[in-house]
């Protein structure tokens, strides 16, 4: 007995092939999340950030709640990522958040923010509104094509 | 228990014909912490809570006993769901289903969510805008009685959608309300705004000058319910709210 096999079309392949990566990307996703947002040992929170790529420049803002807008620090590791640490006003511990089964208190905020494309650090200016910073990096410039 | 069944436990009896609130975490969280807040001012205590394996295998902890993480708070008068974890996309309509039959059943007077609409420059907005959806046209003429404008044409997205597109299949008056509010970012003020617009509609008092007072803390405390819910709105394809439908010949 012959056993008949359809034969899959490039489209078939295609959307296999992207389901995977889709899986592949989602367990990436949650494995990056699979650790605490603080650490007790260097008494830091890991601020919530995000980052917004514009034609001409790149947008990172970060949710920097009770923080001194005088003790904020933004340094260029790479020129594709970037570092904040912000002191806040007054410390905060896991009882003030309602969690009395640890120990620890926090005293800064402190993040590395991978940018997706590469952009001029020393170009680069900040603002602080609301409790929210706001950095603004210029893009790398590439090659100008002349449209003839 | 099946393994795919949602089931709502009383462990109080609620009464029929209550308002039901709805504030499950969405952008910027502006629904769950609205909620949180009515449940803390008016003192509601706990009614029913969700039972299903469906749910990732978490329990909330209070005074070291276990509690649903979704939950409905309340009195006479109001049912307030409230949810402490990002409810995964996968099962989302199963939940939402669940709960408005439920609240179908208990002959509900209206339907209220409460959620945030995200503007991608809310940190330079002081004045955030209201707006609102609804389930028939009754409720949308109520909404621009109290102030609320509408989103004529648009894409909704995740819990709200699911609310209104049931509520509206079983027939039970509902209103989605939507401040602009932060994508990523909790914000107790968008919050604030909602629960103003909620006391308009439903006559109520709810004091929100303590959600102002209180914002950075709240921020602090919903960090990492925000970065839960970031990955399962990204799942829902939750930007789609930002599309601008196609074009259609008036």
């Amino acid at each position: 007995m012959s056993i008949r096999r359809r034969r899959r079309s490039i489209f078939d392949i295609l959307r296999e092939y992207m389901e995977e990566l889709e899986e592949l990307t989602d367990e990436m996703f949650e494995r990056f999340m699979e650790h605490p947002s603080w650490d007790a040992s260097e008494k830091s929170l890991e601020p919530l950030c995000d980052v917004i790529v514009k034609t001409d420049r790149v947008i990172v803002t970060a949710d920097l709640p009770r923080a001194d807008p005088e003790n904020i620090r933004i340094s260029g590791i790479s020129d594709d990522l970037i570092e904040i640490t912000a002191k806040m006003k007054m410390k905060v511990n896991f009882e003030d958040l309602g969690v009395t089964h640890r120990r620890g208190e926090f005293t800064c905020f402190s993040c590395r923010v991978p940018l997706p494309v590469p952009v001029d650090v020393s170009k680069a200016k900040a603002r602080f509104r609301k409790g929210i910073l706001e950095v603004i990096l210029p893009r790398k410039k590439g090659y100008e094509i002349k449209v003839e | 228990m099946s393994g795919d069944k949602i089931t709502i436990i009383e462990q109080k009896e609620v009464p029929e014909g209550i308002k039901v609130v709805c504030g499950l975490p969405d952008v910027g969280l502006v629904g769950a912490i609205a909620v949180a807040h009515i449940i803390s001012k008016l003192k509601l205590e706990e009614l029913a809570h969700i039972e299903t394996d469906l749910l990732p295998p978490i329990i909330i902890l209070e005074e070291g006993l276990p509690r649903s993480p979704i939950r409905i708070f309340g009195n006479s008068d109001l049912a307030v769901l409230s949810s402490e974890i990002a409810i995964p996309s996968g099962i989302i309509h199963s939940v939402i289903r669940s709960i408005i039959e439920w609240a179908w059943r208990k002959k509900a007077e209206k339907v209220f969510t409460l959620g945030g609409l995200p503007v991608p420059n809310r940190h330079e907005i002081d004045k955030l805008r209201i707006f609102g959806a609804a389930s028939d046209n009754l409720m949308i003429k109520t909404l621009t009685e109290n102030d609320v404008e509408i989103i004529k044409r648009g894409f909704l997205v995740g819990p709200q959608a699911l609310i209104l597109k049931y509520c509206a299949e079983k027939k039970i008056p509902a209103v989605a309300l939507l401040a602009e509010a932060f994508y990523n970012y909790p914000d107790p003020e968008a919050s604030s705004v909602v629960i103003q617009a909620f006391n308009r509609i439903a006559n109520m008092n709810i004091d929100v000058s303590e959600l102002i007072e209180k914002g950075e803390e709240v921020r602090l405390a919903m960090r990492d319910m925000m970065r839960r819910t970031q990955t399962e709105l990204a799942k829902m394809k939750k930007s789609h709210e930002y599309d601008i439908p196609g074009y259609y010949i008036r």
